[in-house]
């Protein structure tokens, strides 16, 4: 079983990550880390949100209210200057304990 | 058509925030099951299943009400400011400051630094107590892993460690001149002469001996760190 600590760093990462791509909403943003990920990584909503509000608490993203075209009210979560440089350590974290895991177990794709 | 925000609502009557705030947790939910029933139904579903999917993405609304609760109540939360700034900050400030007291009891007599005024009496410009100056270093390293080790920049770092300094920046750049300004009866020449030394002896000395240790301690917590990236491959 994933521990709740890993779990929880795997999604810091995939929605710092689909965030430094461009600004986004939250369930579209659920939708381009499912997409990116095949499938291997999805949010609910239950999951997605208490992060984001996690995440917006340390200042790591920053979320505002639009419109879109449709004339829909939308909550649009932007990666800050904080989160960009929280980031570039998460990503080598993950980098390592990925290299770690494929060494240890001899999986190739770990 | 559904109406997702009295659905949402419904189910987080338990959740405490302002109200503004809770006008807005439930209106951005309502708007992402809105999204995701629409897309489901999109997609050949029947709006009865695509509901029913739609739904199925909450097991239990009571924990994701807490959840929330918990991430967005600010007071409840040790904010990464606090940790990487005010706790190492307040903690150099107080360490100085008993290290001082405990300097000015018990140690040695200060280095007094004075000057002949007009009137060939000796008047004192500044008193400088060296074991608490070579005591400093202890102190801007405290504060230094205290704040790197909460995740803070490298400024809230170098903030933390110069902190001790502040009040007497602070009563030398603006409390010394306004005592000039008010008080007509001080020797001006001698006041300028004190405002300069003092703020060698209680800001530019302090800060140089607080960031020797601060910056010293950064330096091996980052050689540490480094190591141990290298010995993880």
């Amino acid at each position: 079983m994933i521990g709740s600590g890993i779990k929880r760093g795997t999604a810091e990462l995939a929605i710092l990550s689909v965030l430094e791509e461009g600004p986004l909403h939250g369930y579209e943003m659920a939708r381009r880390i499912e997409e990116q990920t095949k499938g291997v990584l999805c949010f609910t909503l239950a999951a997605l949100y208490p992060m984001l509000y996690r995440m917006e608490q340390r200042g790591w993203i920053r979320g505002a209210w639009e419109t879109s075209s449709s004339g829909r009210r939308r909550r649009c979560y932007r990666i800050t200057p904080v989160g960009k440089k929280k980031l570039s350590p998460l990503r080598r974290e993950w980098a390592e304990l990925f290299g770690a895991l494929r060494r240890l177990t001899k999986v190739s794709n770990a | 058509m559904r109406d997702w925000e009295a659905l949402v609502e419904e189910h987080l009557t338990a959740l405490e925030l302002e109200p503004a705030e809770r006008a807005e947790v439930i209106a951005e939910l309502a708007a992402h099951l809105a999204e995701t029933c629409e897309e489901l139904h999109r997609r050949g579903m029947t709006e009865e299943e695509a509901v029913r999917r739609t739904l199925s993405q909450v097991e239990d609304w009571q924990e994701l009400c807490s959840r929330i609760q918990t991430a967005r109540m600010k007071e409840n939360i040790m904010t990464n400011r606090i940790k990487q700034f005010w706790l190492p900050s307040l903690l150099t400030l107080l360490l100085s400051m008993g290290l001082l007291v405990l300097v000015q009891f018990f140690g040695p007599n200060p280095w007094v630094i004075s000057r002949k005024s007009a009137w060939s009496l000796i008047a004192p410009v500044a008193v400088v107590y060296l074991p608490w100056l070579f005591s400093l270093p202890i102190v801007g390293a405290m504060g230094a892993y205290l704040s790197n080790r909460a995740g803070g920049s490298r400024r809230a770092m170098l903030s933390s460690i110069v902190f001790p300094v502040f009040p007497y920046s602070v009563s030398f750049l603006i409390g010394l001149p306004l005592v000039v300004i008010l008080n007509h009866q001080i020797v001006h020449d001698m006041m300028f002469l004190a405002l300069f030394v003092g703020l060698l002896a209680w800001v530019v000395a302090p800060a140089a001996a607080l960031l020797t240790g601060g910056l010293l301690t950064e330096f091996f917590l980052s050689r540490r760190l480094d190591s141990r990236r290298i010995a993880g491959g």
